[in-house]
């Protein structure tokens, strides 16, 4: 009997260990502050730096991006918040959006951050309520910098120049 | 009566230890191996998790073969049809901590990158290639596998780290002496902290500790089966013994005729 007690109990230890090993495989965390962060975003329990986030918004707001994006990942280090890397997106868009033409590199960062935003945001549809903003949801603005990385005959379109930034 | 009674707690001990060893401990030992073995640290001090190349999966099939011939792991000692259920998904459970462990003692003494990797996987598949035709036993078996896990370790850990070190190993100046002007081009790997030696070297020494807690782990009701087999062939071989004429008794009856 106190056999089949450890065999129950040693398979239980072992497979959660091995599920553990294979996690830390999968999320490839780069310090123990990662491992920390990953398995609080895992559980459920993860919170960002509200701090660091509003620092960055009005970072944002004065359209210091750089700036802004820094305060933003130390606010979510572990990219687990999606209100956080929707801005992060927004910030690379305006970065980016040019009346002439777009910076292509910042685009795609831009999309980088607003694809995490939209696997963070797949069970419940994210929508940001700020007056500053003239997209309000991922899938606006993902389809913004999509537009703005492809290629297309109306790149050469000269009344392109009369166009807005969201 | 004392006697007994002591002789039963010592029994219940040895199983309580036994099932803890196959259980518990020997499955734990393997996972802890089977995540160090692709832990490295940067020179920035961070870590980098090196999942194990495909490589090393065909290695540790090969190492699981000789295992088997070696008589370190014997399948029907572990996994049998007329075992329960519970005790052969244990069991198997552990085999495949080990399939795992094994492939990740291979990752972590293989270069991770470059004409060196596929130097020492070529040397290892053709020194476990080799010995699947050679004569093993357990103990030889693990002797081999030291000396071999040993070799890898102070080549890649000691040697190649010292000649791939950014602040110019003891190696790397011998090397720049008498290889002026060659280029190491095609022997690119990356360099690491040295902390990633010691990790690999215990990783190594975890996983050949546990190869020999392996060799001692025998199951009780085995172990019991094979003493009673045992017996009885002492006894079959007594029987005969008693019943055949001694040679005097031989000489006699000869005479006698």
């Amino acid at each position: 009997m106190k056999s089949k007690v450890i065999q129950v109990t040693g398979l239980a230890l072992t497979i959660a260990y091995a599920a553990f090993i294979i996690w830390i495989y999968a999320t490839e965390p780069r310090t123990f502050k990662d491992v920390a962060n990953s398995a609080e975003v895992a559980a459920g329990t993860y919170q960002i730096n509200q701090e660091k986030f509003a620092a960055g918004h009005s970072l944002f707001l004065r359209e210091q991006f750089r700036a802004a994006r820094d305060e933003w990942q130390r606010a979510d280090p572990a990219q687990g918040d999606a209100r956080t890397q929707f801005y992060i997106a927004y910030s690379f868009y305006r970065e980016g959006w040019g009346r002439v033409y777009y910076d292509q590199d910042l685009f795609k960062q831009g999309l980088e951050a607003a694809n995490r935003a939209a696997n963070l945001a797949s069970t419940a549809p994210l929508t940001i309520d700020d007056p500053n903003l003239n997209m309000h949801t991922v899938a606006e603005l993902k389809a913004e910098l999509e537009q703005g990385v492809e290629q297309s005959w109306s790149d050469v379109n000269p009344l392109k120049v009369l166009r807005t930034r969201k | 009566m004392l006697c007994g009674v002591k002789k039963k707690m010592t029994a219940n001990n040895r199983s309580r230890n036994r099932s803890l060893l196959h259980f518990i401990v020997l499955p734990l030992l393997f996972l802890t191996v089977a995540l160090l073995g692709g832990l490295r640290i940067s020179a920035d001090h961070a870590l980098i998790f090196v999942a194990p190349p495909l490589v090393t999966f065909v290695l540790a099939v090969l190492l699981m073969l000789l295992f088997v011939r070696g008589r370190l792991l014997e399948f029907n000692r572990w996994v049998a049809s007329d075992r329960p259920p519970l005790k052969n998904i244990s069991h198997g459970w552990m085999l495949l901590t080990l399939f795992f462990a094994s492939a990740q003692a291979f990752n972590s003494v293989l270069p991770e990158r470059g004409l060196l990797h596929w130097l020492f996987s070529f040397f290892f598949l053709w020194t476990l290639w080799n010995n699947q035709f050679s004569s093993f036993n357990a103990r030889r078996l693990l002797r081999s596998l030291t000396v071999l896990f040993g070799t890898a370790f102070v080549l890649k850990h000691m040697l190649l780290a010292s000649l791939y070190s950014p602040d110019g190993g003891w190696l790397k100046r011998v090397a720049g002496a008498l290889l002026q002007g060659v280029a190491l081009g095609t022997l690119d790997a990356p360099s690491f902290a040295p902390a990633t030696g010691y990790i690999s070297f215990f990783t190594i020494t975890l996983y050949v500790a546990g190869l020999l807690l392996l060799t001692f782990a025998s199951d009780d009701e085995i172990d019991e089966a094979v003493y009673r087999n045992q017996l009885a062939v002492r006894e079959s071989v007594l029987d005969d013994g008693a019943s055949q004429p001694s040679i005097e008794e031989s000489r006699e009856r000869t005479l006698s005729d």
